[in-house]
C-alpha cells in the first residue's frame, strides 16, 4: 500500500484538475445543450492570462488577477459567439465552439508567441513527507484549490437563488424567460464560470509545467470525463476527474509494465465501457423518450 | 537591302531576340528551397525558430555568398502544424504549384511526416531532409534523395550508451520515450546495443508526448532504480518535469537525451535538477563564439537589424541544412548538373564543406553525417558545455 500511496495522491492531483475543467464543461452543456469544443483552449488562454500577470505581479496574486479576466472571456464568447446563434440548430453552436478553438490556438500564437514559457515564480512550497511518502507541493496546491472551488460550485448551484435559476433554465429555458429570468444574463455568468474554472485549472498546470501549446491536450481529458460522469451531472464531472486520475495511476503502476502507452489510452477505453454500460454515464440522468 | 530579305532578316533577328530573352528569363529564374515546418502546434517554437534559420541562411547565401551560380535561391515556408495530414497536404501543394526544375529541396517536418512522404520523394527524386533524424530515413538503397543532416537517433544512442560505458560496466538503464515515431525510432537499437555492451535494460517507459504530471513516470523508475535514464522524443516539452520530479523524488540516476533535448531552456525550467543532464549535439550552441560561423551569423543579424540575442539550437539546425544545400547547389551549378539529381550528387560530395564551422563537416555516410559531440548540462553557468570531441559513430 505504501508503495501504491504515491500514485494514487498523484491521480488524485489530476483528478481534481480533470474534475475543475469538467465541471465548467458540463455546467454550460447543462445550461445551453452546447459542447464546448473549444475548452482545451479556455484553459490555454487561461494560463497565458496567468503568465502575463505573473511578469507583473507575485504567482498568487497573479492567479487572482487572471481569474476576473476569465471570467470577461467566458462572458464575451457567450455574447460574441453563442448568443447570436441562440434559436438555431444546436449543431452551429458547437461548429462554431471547434471555429472558436482554431481561432483561439492561432490567436495565442499571435499574442504570446511560439516559445514555451515558464512563470517567473512559484507557489509556495507546501510538498511534505509523511510516512515515508513524498507528497508533492503540486499535489497539494491541485487539491486545495480545487477540492474546495469544486465542492461549493456544486453548493452554489444547489442552494443558492444564481443555481436555482440556472437550474431552472437548464430544464426549460422558454419557460424562464416566459416567468422574467434574465436568462441571457444567467447564461453569459455560466460561460464565465466555465472560462474561470478552465483557467485555474491552466494556471496550476502553468505552474507544474510551464505554458505551450501543449496545454490543450491536457484539455481533450475533459471529454472522457464528462461522459464518465454523466453531461448532465455537474457533480458527476468532478467524481468522475477523481475517478479517472486515480485509474490513470492505478494503470501507470501495475498495467505500464506490461501494456506501455496503456495509460494514454485508457481513458477513452474507460468511455466505451461507459457507454456501452450506462450510456448516461455514471451519475447523468436516465432518460426515456417515448414515441 | 532587298524588302524580303531585310523581312527575313528582321524574322530572325526577333525569334533569336525571343529566345535569348527566354534563355535568359529562364537563367534569372530562382532556385528554390521548401520547407515545410511546425509553425503552429506542439513544437511551434522548434519550427518558428528553424524557421529564422533558413530565413537567415537563405538571405546569407543570396547577399554574401552570391546566391547559387548568380540565380537567386528563393525560399518557401508552409506550416504542417506537426500533424502529418495537414504536412502532406502542404507537401503536394507545393510539389502541384513549383515546376520540378526551379525546386531542388524540401526540407519536412517530423519522423512521422517524413516516412510517410520518403515512397513517393524516392519516386519522383525529389533532393529532402527534414527535422526528424530517424534511423530509417538514412537509407540510400530504399531512399536514395533523402539525407539525414546530422547523425540519426541510432547513432545519438550509441553515443550516449559508449559514454555509459565509460562511467559505469555493467550499468542499469531506463528508457523513457514517447509513444510517436520519433520516441520510439531508436529504443529497438539501444535494447540491443545496450545488451551487446553489458547494460542491463531494468525499466521502459511509454507516455504521450507532453504531459503535466511526472509523478507516476518518476516512481515507476524509482522503483526500477536504474544507474541512467535516457530520454527520448518529448524536444523539451517534460524533460524539465521528468528531472525536477526526479530529484524531489530522490531519484539518484543520471539522465541523458538526444539532440532534441540539448537546448538552455531546458536548464532555465528544470533548476537545480538539470545539473549534469546529458545531451548529444551536433552543431555550435549561439554562445560558441570562437565559431566563425556563430560569429558571422551575429554580425549578419546586426546589419540586417535583426536580433542578435541567443538563438535556440533548432535555428542552428536549420541554418547548417540551408548553407550544406547552398553549397552543394552551387558546385552542382558549376559542373553544369544544377537538377534534383545533380544536387544529391553534390550533396554526397561536400564532405570538405564546413559552413564555417556549423558542422564538422558534410561528410555523408550512408546520407547521415555520423558525428556528434556529448554536452553536459552546467547550472551555474546556464548552459551546455561539450563533455568530449567529435565522436564518430560509423
Amino acid at each position: 500500500m505504501a508503495d501504491l500511496l504515491p500514485y494514487l495522491i498523484g491521480g488524485l492531483a489530476n483528478g481534481a484538475l480533470y474534475g475543475l475543467l469538467a465541471l465548467g464543461f458540463v455546467l454550460v452543456f447543462r445550461a445551453t445543450s452546447v459542447v464546448n469544443f473549444a475548452i482545451g483552449e479556455f484553459l490555454l488562454v487561461g494560463a497565458y492570462l496567468t503568465y502575463t500577470f505573473a511578469l507583473l505581479l507575485p504567482l498568487p496574486l497573479a492567479i487572482l488577477a487572471a481569474l476576473p479576466l476569465a471570467f470577461l472571456f467566458g462572458v464575451l464568447v457567450e455574447r460574441g459567439f453563442v448568443r447570436p446563434l441562440l434559436g438555431r440548430n444546436v449543431v452551429a453552436v458547437i461548429m462554431a465552439t471547434v471555429g472558436l478553438a482554431a481561432a483561439l490556438d492561432g490567436g495565442v500564437q499571435l499574442l504570446w508567441g511560439p516559445d514555451l514559457k515558464y512563470l517567473p515564480g512559484s507557489l509556495p512550497d507546501l510538498g511534505f513527507e509523511a510516512g515515508g511518502v513524498y507528497v508533492s507541493s503540486r499535489a497539494v496546491w491541485n487539491l486545495l484549490l480545487a477540492l474546495p472551488l469544486g465542492l461549493g460550485l456544486l453548493w452554489l448551484l444547489r442552494k443558492s437563488r444564481y443555481g436555482i435559476l440556472v437550474r431552472a433554465i437548464s430544464e426549460r429555458e422558454v419557460a424562464a424567460l416566459a416567468l422574467g429570468i434574465p436568462t441571457a444574463r444567467i447564461l453569459a455568468g455560466v460561460w464565465g464560470l466555465s472560462a474561470l474554472l478552465a483557467t485555474l485549472a491552466g494556471a496550476l498546470l502553468a505552474v507544474a509545467s510551464g505554458v505551450g501549446y501543449n496545454l490543450v491536450f491536457f484539455g481533450l481529458k475533459v471529454f472522457p470525463v464528462a461522459i464518465l460522469g454523466g453531461l448532465d451531472a455537474v457533480g458527476g464531472a468532478l467524481v468522475a476527474g477523481f475517478l479517472l486520475g486515480v485509474l490513470e495511476a492505478l494503470s501507470q503502476r501495475y498495467l505500464e509494465a506490461y501494456l506501455p502507452g496503456f495509460t494514454e489510452a485508457l481513458p477513452f477505453v474507460v468511455v466505451l465501457l461507459v457507454l456501452l454500460v450506462r450510456p448516461y454515464g455514471l451519475f447523468g440522468e436516465r432518460q426515456i423518450e417515448r414515441v | 537591302m532587298k524588302r524580303r530579305e531585310f523581312l527575313q532578316r528582321l524574322g530572325v533577328g526577333s525569334l533569336a531576340a525571343l529566345g535569348f530573352s527566354r534563355f535568359a528569363l529562364a537563367q534569372a529564374r530562382p532556385v528554390k528551397l521548401a520547407t515545410l515546418l511546425p509553425l503552429t502546434g506542439p513544437f511551434a517554437f522548434a519550427g518558428n525558430a528553424g524557421r529564422e534559420g533558413f530565413v537567415d541562411g537563405v538571405d546569407y547565401v543570396n547577399e554574401v555568398l552570391g546566391g547559387i551560380a548568380g540565380r537567386k535561391l528563393e525560399l518557401i515556408v508552409e506550416d504542417t502544424g506537426y500533424d502529418v495530414a495537414k504536412g502532406t497536404a502542404a507537401f503536394n501543394r507545393v510539389l502541384s504549384r513549383e515546376r520540378p526544375e526551379e525546386l531542388l529541396f524540401v526540407y519536412g517536418d517530423s519522423t512521422g511526416l517524413s516516412k510517410a512522404l520518403a515512397p513517393e520523394i524516392a519516386r519522383i527524386g525529389l533532393p529532402y531532409s527534414a527535422t526528424s533524424f530517424a534511423s530509417e530515413l538514412a537509407d540510400p538503397e530504399k531512399y536514395p534523395t533523402i539525407f539525414v543532416f546530422g547523425p540519426t537517433y541510432n547513432d545519438m544512442m550509441e553515443a550516449l550508451l559508449r559514454q555509459i560505458r565509460l562511467q559505469k560496466g555493467k550499468a542499469r538503464i531506463a528508457l523513457v520515450y514517447s509513444n510517436t515515431e520519433f520516441g520510439r525510432d531508436p529504443i529497438p537499437y539501444v535494447k540491443e546495443r545496450a545488451k551487446a555492451l553489458g547494460m542491463e535494460v531494468v525499466h521502459e517507459e511509454v507516455t504521450p508526448p507532453a504531459f503535466t504530471d511526472a509523478t507516476p513516470v518518476v516512481l515507476n523508475l524509482r522503483r526500477a532504480n536504474p544507474d541512467f535514464v535516457l530520454l527520448q522524443g518529448y524536444a523539451l516539452s517534460v524533460e524539465p518535469l521528468i528531472l525536477r520530479a526526479a530529484r524531489e523524488q530522490g531519484l539518484r540516476a543520471q539522465f541523458m537525451g538526444t539532440y532534441y533535448s540539448a537546448e538552455l531552456v531546458l536548464i532555465q525550467r528544470a533548476g537545480p535538477a538539470a545539473e549534469g543532464f546529458t545531451v548529444t549535439y551536433h552543431n555550435p550552441y549561439w554562445y560558441d563564439t570562437l565559431v566563425p560561423a556563430v560569429d558571422e551569423m551575429r554580425k549578419f543579424r546586426q546589419r540586417k537589424g535583426r536580433d542578435t540575442s541567443y538563438r535556440p539550437t533548432y535555428y542552428m539546425g536549420s541554418l547548417a541544412v540551408a548553407l550544406g544545400v547552398a553549397e552543394a547547389m552551387r558546385r552542382a551549378a558549376q559542373a553544369g548538373k544544377l537538377t534534383r539529381a545533380g544536387v544529391v550528387e553534390y550533396l554526397e560530395k561536400i564532405g570538405d564543406y564546413t559552413a564555417l564551422g556549423l558542422t564538422r563537416g558534410y561528410q555523408f555516410v550512408n546520407h547521415r553525417i555520423p558525428y556528434t559531440k556529448l554536452y553536459r548540462a552546467s547550472v551555474k553557468d546556464g548552459r551546455f558545455n561539450a563533455i568530449t570531441d567529435w565522436l564518430k559513430l560509423a
